[in-house]
């Protein structure tokens, strides 16, 4: 004989089970006090078991980070770099600015002055680069026809004339120094009384000796001139190309012709062609 | 032996998900390792076990969170309820069946647990229902070619072994 089941009894007493556990669930809710022994033994119990794990799964964690965040702290790593390197060109960017300015500021004070110089206007410019092969003494500057620049213009530094503008592109000029021979200056000396003597400055690096390393500065007069070491040598202004009165250089030594006729004044130029970064070049437009 | 292991499982049930998956949680999501090992529990007992089984674990962990006592308890009840009846008619040495069968039961576990987190007063929206039964389903899942292997042959061969009194 099949045992009969009791559906509705069953019935009866899920419900009172559903209803228990539902009375329960909400009496021990998270805003109620609801004491918990044996919750709080099975805490305690278990907490020095948990607390190592934990610890140990940090330290696993802190440890490996490096292997778990691989792509992102390459990626990091990588646009750091990135920054590093576009913030050292902006370091070196404006350490040259700040630098370039100091320069210009002291060419602007100027070591020199004088009344027909301040008559033109004047650009500053950079040199950008020199002349690559030997047989020219010149270099380039930052500014060209699209700022007015022209050939012929001359070029000076803080200490006086260093040369003219030879060839002028849109954004650069080349300058042919005074040490080059093919560039020529009328210039006077003035002696220690203030008297002037009138000659052409010349430069001693020749296109046809071009062995010398160094170029000079050389000046030829007559063996009465009175002219002597250590007097200054401007621009006389004759000839068109520069001004008057800008300083080239100091007579170094006198050397006598061997005719007797003539006399060499040597000229230490006043401007360090070497060192040259910066220069103004005088715009002789409509003057 | 079986009941120590049995008892060292639960115990682990309640403190690898706070801890060991606190470093493997996915977006927050970690496994329901005590409903996982009731699902396994009650694919090798028989009915009465199961449920009695389910019955213990729920409350174990009710307590252990100390809050809503009684939910954990019906929750697993139920899941050790459902698994039974699952397993009596599927293949349970069916790793990819079993797989099916845990994500199924333990959305059935977690959604369960919603709708009694929600007659408790918390105010979730579905929408983070929804993620967390799903997300937590398909841990389960994950896990079980990884543990269900070896727990099937403790519970078939090995130290876990049921031996009731009477027959299937």
């Amino acid at each position: 004989m099949r045992k009969r089941v009791n559906v509705t009894g069953i019935a009866v007493l899920i419900f009172f089970l559903l209803l228990g556990v539902l009375i329960s669930i909400r009496l021990t809710g998270l805003d109620t006090n609801f004491p918990n022994p044996v919750g709080g033994f099975l805490q305690s119990a278990l907490s020095p078991l948990e607390k190592p794990i934990l610890q140990f799964g940090n330290e696993i964690r802190d440890n490996t980070k490096v292997i778990w965040d691989f792509h992102t702290v390459q990626l990091q790593n990588e646009a750091l770099l990135k920054k590093v390197d576009q913030l050292t060109g902006d370091n070196i960017i404006l350490k040259e600015q700040v630098l370039a300015g100091m320069r210009f500021t002291k060419l602007d004070q100027g070591q020199f002055r004088n009344p027909t110089l301040n008559k033109y206007e004047k650009i500053g410019a950079s040199v950008i680069s020199r002349n690559p092969t030997t047989w020219y003494r010149t270099l380039t500057l930052n500014r060209g026809s699209k700022d007015g620049i022209q050939a012929n213009d001359p070029v000076i530094g803080a200490m006086g004339l260093i040369g003219k503008v030879v060839f002028v592109s849109p954004t650069t000029s080349e300058v042919l120094l005074i040490l080059d021979g093919e560039g020529q200056v009328s210039a006077l000396v003035r002696g220690s009384a203030g008297n002037g003597t009138f000659g052409i400055v010349q430069g001693t690096y020749k296109r046809g000796s071009r062995l010398t390393p160094e170029g000079n500065l050389q000046m030829l007069f007559r063996r009465e001139d009175n002219v002597n070491a250590g007097d200054l040598v401007l621009t006389a202004g004759i000839g068109g190309v520069y001004p008057k009165d800008i300083p080239i250089g100091k007579v170094m030594e006198i050397k006598l012709d061997p005719t007797g006729l003539l006399k060499t004044a040597i000229i230490d130029p006043l401007v360090n062609f070497d060192t040259l970064e910066e220069a103004y070049i005088v715009k002789m437009e409509g003057k | 032996m079986r009941y120590g292991l049995i008892a060292i499982m639960f115990l682990l049930s309640l403190i690898l998900p706070g801890t060991v998956f606190h470093f493997w949680s996915w977006a927050g999501i970690k496994p329901d390792l005590l409903m996982l090992l009731t699902i396994y529990i009650a694919m090798h007992h028989r009915l009465s076990s199961s449920v009695f089984w389910g019955l213990g674990a729920g409350l174990l962990k009710d307590f252990f969170l100390g809050r809503h006592i009684g939910m954990y308890t019906l929750t697993l009840a139920v899941v050790a309820l459902l698994s039974y009846w699952l397993a009596e008619r599927w293949y349970r040495e069916n790793f990819v069946l079993t797989t099916f069968m845990v994500f199924l039961v333990t959305a059935v576990g977690q959604i369960m647990i919603a709708f009694l987190s929600l007659g408790a007063g918390l105010k979730w929206p579905l929408l983070d229902i929804g993620r967390l039964v799903i997300g937590i389903s398909f841990y389960n899942a994950v896990l079980v070619p990884i543990t269900y292997p070896l727990i099937h042959r403790s519970f078939v061969r090995g130290w876990l072994r049921y031996k009731p009194r009477y027959e299937r």
